[in-house]
């Protein structure tokens, strides 16, 4: 039996066909079409399935899809800037090589999409600190952190 | 897999799905879920969602005491002005998770969820705590400190349902202390300590601790609290006390660290919090 929930994905109004116990991060892959969010692990160690709802960051994997109704979700997909290309951000991880395999990115850049909405010109503490949840095995966080600072109070960031 | 989810819109709504058993609660999830998916619970047949129940939002300052909504994210009560009168809780709260986490984890949640180790229950039982629950049976409330049974176990029956937390506002002068030792972030801690007391001409008074990790459940350090209510603040009172705290806990060996460091640590974790009401680093 699938149940039809209502929200906002990446700022456009959607309905999608869902089981009632379906994942957020099931749904948004395999129903929506929209890959970018990943499953590393599949219980909120990894944050590779990091999207926003209502603007926060959570794991889309431990996330109820249902919970989502009349929500706004933002994944990886919805931060490309206005004329569809890279948003400021998403051009930083690029020029700072803040990205190697690219698993874990697409969850990083929408922990760091959550930290700079919240706070313009974050430390690097506070940027390790908002990426707490976000796990790398390639780059060693130092391109990750630098990626954010150079993107921190950029016009258009996040 | 395969559970219905409902979503039911008010407390007595869901206190009439909860009654008909076959179902479990669901807060933010990230207990129950994660238990589900390395299938260390059974799958029940339907979950009931309480995260958007009106009668568990909202954190109120009802005068004697905060009452916190037991569906609050712990990222809401982190970012509310009261947590600044109770730096212990906010120090624990700040420490859970993931941002990710703590923006969907919720104060019943953990509660509910009766780990040993979970970060929130030493402050709350050193700050004197209470939970209101709602059952077929009307409302009830109870002292935190008789709320935990064991490992995963609590003191609500069947149907009933956390509605909020009670956190009596610390008297002037009291201060409260979190310490916590972690192998890396996002573990859960093991050991954690919290202490609320006076401290005026060097002599203590209402103190109030509580441990965390090193025992089946959260608990109060009473034999401590008793021998420490009117001491000097001295060397030989902390070795004291450091002693019976040590015999207070009754911890267990695993990855996380034996149980004699376990031991130690609770008598170190206490000299600290009690040398920072000196100015001492806790
Ligand atoms: C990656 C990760 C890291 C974590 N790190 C930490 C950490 O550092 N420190 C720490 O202490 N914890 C940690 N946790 C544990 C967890 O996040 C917390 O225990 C959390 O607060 C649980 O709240 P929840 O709302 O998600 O609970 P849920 O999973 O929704 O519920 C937990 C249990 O309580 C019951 N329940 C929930 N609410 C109620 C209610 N109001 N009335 C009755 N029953 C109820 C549910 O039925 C369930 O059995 C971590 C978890 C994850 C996944
Ligand atoms: S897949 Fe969700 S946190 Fe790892
Ligand atoms: S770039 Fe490979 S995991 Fe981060």
């Amino acid at each position: 039996m699938k149940t039809t929930l209502h929200l906002k994905l990446n700022g456009r109004d959607a309905a999608l066909e869902v089981a009632p116990h379906a994942r957020l991060l099931d749904v948004l892959r395999d129903v929506a079409g929209l890959t970018g969010a990943k499953e590393g692990c599949g219980e909120g160690e990894c944050g590779a399935c990091t999207v926003l709802v209502d603007g926060r960051a959570v794991n889309s994997c431990l996330f109820p899809a249902l919970e989502a109704e009349g929500r706004s979700v933002v994944t990886i997909e919805g931060l490309a800037g206005a004329q569809g290309g890279l948003s400021s951000l998403q051009q930083a991880f690029v020029q700072e090589g803040g990205a190697q395999c690219g698993f874990c990115t697409p969850g990083m850049v929408m922990s760091a999409a959550a930290l700079l909405s919240a706070n313009r010109d974050p430390s690097d503490d506070e940027i390790r600190d908002a990426l707490v949840g976000n796990l790398c095995r390639c780059t060693g966080y130092a391109q990750i952190v630098a990626s954010i600072r150079a993107a921190a109070g950029k016009a258009g960031a996040p | 897999m395969g559970y219905d989810y409902i979503r039911p819109a008010s407390l007595e709504q869901a206190l009439s799905l909860a009654a008909q058993g076959e179902s479990a609660l669901i807060a933010g999830g990230t207990d129950l879920l994660v238990a589900l998916h390395k299938k260390k619970r059974p799958a029940p047949g339907r979950l009931i969602s309480i995260r958007s129940l009106p009668e568990l939002a909202g954190i109120r300052d009802e005068g004697a005491r905060l009452r916190i909504g037991a569906a609050v994210p712990l990222a809401d009560l982190l970012a509310h002005p009261a947590q600044a009168r109770l730096p212990a809780l906010a120090k624990a709260l700040g420490v859970m998770g993931s941002r990710q986490i703590r923006n969907v984890a919720t104060l019943g949640g953990t509660l509910c969820n009766a780990s040993p180790g979970a970060d929130a229950a030493p402050p709350l039982l050193a700050l004197g705590a209470g939970v209101e629950l709602a059952g077929p049976a009307g409302r009830r409330t109870l002292d935190l400190a008789e709320f935990f049974r064991g490992p995963g176990r609590t003191a609500l029956q069947p149907g009933e349902i956390m509605t909020a937390v009670l956190v009596p506002w610390p008297g002037a002068g009291t201060q409260s202390h979190f310490l916590r030792r972690s192998r890396v972030a996002m573990d859960i801690a093991t050991v954690s300590l919290a202490a609320c007391f006076g401290l005026t001409n060097n002599r203590l008074s209402g103190v109030r601790l509580a441990a965390g990790a090193v025992a089946p459940v959260p608990l109060r350090l009473r034999a401590t609290e008793t021998f420490l209510e009117g001491k000097a603040l001295t060397d030989e009172t902390l070795a004291e006390a450091a002693k019976l705290a040590r015999a207070d806990v009754a911890p267990i060996s695993d990855l996380r660290g034996t149980a004699w460091y376990r031991r130690e640590l609770v008598g170190v974790f206490l000299a600290r919090a009690l040398r920072a009401g000196n100015g001492g680093k806790p």
